[in-house]
């Protein structure tokens, strides 16, 4: 009897012990992972129970099977929306990625105000969609008092169309995108730039090579990496592109810039179905995992400069 | 050399011009007297000068209220962030105990899926715990985030030992460790993660969007939205965004420093 009350409160000391000896783990990381539990993991599990239901907004929901993920195969306007945004990535990745390392490469070279020019190139990164789409429904508005069109007026061009033109909407998003987003991407070059050995130049240099011969024979390669890099998260970008065709288009003209984040919304919050919507998040979900799989799989492979 | 990094000045400034123009167009715009504007932009300067659009826009009392409400649903988003990321940060840098490797990981995996597939199920819950409309759902679930998790405990990582060993014979515990040493040492990559808190939560549209159904609710994102499609008042719709603007672009000029180390952090382990 004593004896086991004997290891009875050495258990209970222990308890307490070890409780504060991790007490700032208990108190702190366990309500963390109560809250990630409610707020990620389970509407997470949730979203894929809600594909297989029939799921109004108001009413009552219904179990309907696999009939979502079978509307979704034969929703031709869920494809154009894929495509849209296939297309939209076309128009943006390229472009922001050649930017971010023009600008990268410019400022590496003129030193001199090189955090002025770096603030003025990072700035759209920090405004809001809504803010720059604000400006650019002015810019590109389809009419005599569209800015752009009054520019283009003094050198004899035409009235253009531009975000009412089902050929041209697409383009100017994937413009406004680019410059919101090539500042980022000129941090990212700007750092790997700098991680080049000026010595590798500076033996390509005695060996006569000239600038043009240094940058494709050791900066691009050596750039890989981030080259890389910079592909998966632009691309990984453009698949979620939203706030841009929700204020300046509204997926239109002819759903042009209907893209897939759109089409979920439009589907979830205006049509009010909610269990296809979700199965449109998993689209999304599935093209998304599978471009990490590509990054994970080759991003591994860095190049080492020393 | 000397010469060739002169004429790099040329693009660059080119560049730049291109980038500060929507900026001074929608500065000028917010102080001009336009409704729709005028078809040559130099004849701007002599467009009558007011300060009309502001006016109209202060006086729409929604407007402050999106500004407060913006105000809201960011800076306590961003204080719990800061705060979260600190002491999770040291916890996983730091600290020992079971399953630690595979909590994190988890962690890590699930809330790097794409938000776009937390939007349903979230509004389903939400509409059950009756927090539609309210500013609940644009705070609770953003009180802490992985990355700025991430970004501090990759840095606490890297501080040496001796500096805890020596606390911990001093007969400091964890909290003294984490609020006298820890803490102090990562203003900066906890400054990093409040900046990015900021301009995220203050720039976000879809979440709002969905979570927010009455005018007074509205962030201020969703408010100006809502003014861009109805006014096609060039001066009101600049003048709007400006305002908006101005809290990011401040946030922007202290902290500049920390969202270009945070983005090259972010992108180059």
């Amino acid at each position: 009897m004593p004896l086991q009350n004997h290891s009875k409160t050495s258990f209970s000391k222990k308890v307490i012990l070890n409780f504060k000896k991790h007490a700032i783990v208990y108190i702190f990381l366990v309500p963390i992972l109560i809250h990630f539990a409610i707020f990620h993991l389970y509407p997470i599990l949730f979203s894929l129970y809600i594909t297989f239901m029939k799921w109004p907004i108001i009413g009552e929901a219904e179990f309907i099977g696999l009939d979502n993920w079978i509307a979704f195969l034969s929703d031709e306007l869920a494809w154009k929306a894929i495509w849209n945004t296939i297309l939209f990535s076309l128009y943006y990745i390229v472009p922001t990625m050649a930017l971010g390392l023009g600008l990268a490469l410019l400022i590496n070279q003129g030193k001199k105000g090189s955090a002025i020019f770096k603030g003025i190139f990072f700035l759209p990164v920090v405004t809001s969609f809504v803010v720059i789409s604000g400006i650019w429904s002015w810019l590109f508005k389809g009419t005599e008092s569209g800015l752009v069109n009054v520019l283009l007026h003094n050198f004899g061009i035409d009235t253009q169309l531009f975000l009412s033109s089902s050929a041209q909407a697409l383009i100017v998003l994937a413009g406004l995108s680019i410059f919101k987003v090539c500042g980022s991407t000129m941090i990212y070059y700007y750092a790997g730039l700098q991680s080049i050995p000026e010595e590798y130049y500076e033996a390509a240099r005695i060996d006569g090579a000239n600038r043009w011969k240094l940058f494709w024979k050791i900066t691009f390669p050596l750039l890989l990496p981030i080259h890389f890099y910079v592909a998966i998260i632009t691309s990984i970008g453009s698949f979620q592109i939203f706030d841009s065709a929700f204020l300046l288009t509204s997926g239109g003209p002819n759903y042009s810039t209907t893209t897939i984040v759109y089409y979920l919304y439009h589907q979830g919050f205006t049509s009010l179905r909610l269990g296809y919507a979700s199965v449109l998040a998993y689209v999304l979900f599935f093209i998304i995992f599978g471009l990490s799989l590509i990054q994970k799989r080759y991003f591994g492979k860095e190049v080492d400069y020393k | 050399m000397q010469k060739s990094a002169r004429w790099t000045y040329v693009p660059l400034v080119g560049i730049a011009l291109c980038f500060v123009i929507p900026f001074l167009i929608m500065a000028f715009g917010s102080i001009l007297k336009m409704r729709i504007p005028t078809s040559n932009p130099f004849l701007w300067f002599s467009e009558e000068i007011t300060i009309e659009n502001f006016t109209y826009i202060l006086k729409n009392a929604e407007f402050i209220r999106w500004i407060i409400n913006s105000t809201i649903i960011t800076v306590i988003p961003v204080f719990a962030q800061m705060f979260f990321a600190a002491v999770l940060g040291y916890i996983f840098a730091k600290k020992e105990f079971p399953f630690k490797n595979i909590i994190f990981w988890t962690m890590m995996a699930v809330i790097m899926l794409p938000s776009q597939l937390l939007i349903i199920p979230r509004y389903i819950m939400f509409s059950e715990f009756g927090w539609i409309n309210t500013y609940l759902p644009l705070i609770v679930p953003e009180i802490w985030g992985i990355l700025g998790v991430f970004f501090v405990r990759q840095y606490m990582q890297t501080l040496p030992k001796d500096l805890e060993e020596a606390a911990r014979i001093d007969g400091a515990g964890d909290f003294t460790i984490f609020f006298k040493i820890m803490l102090p040492l990562s203003k900066p990559v906890i400054a990093t993660v409040g900046t990015f808190a900021f301009i995220s939560n203050w720039n976000d549209l879809l979440t709002p969007l969905i979570f927010t159904t009455s005018q007074d609710m509205y962030p201020v994102t969703v408010g100006l939205a809502s003014l861009l499609t109805k006014e096609g008042n060039f001066g009101v719709e600049m003048a709007g965004s400006l305002l908006s603007f101005i809290p990011t672009f401040l946030i922007f000029l202290f902290f500049q420093r920390y969202f270009v180390k945070g983005i090259a952090l972010s992108g180059l382990k």
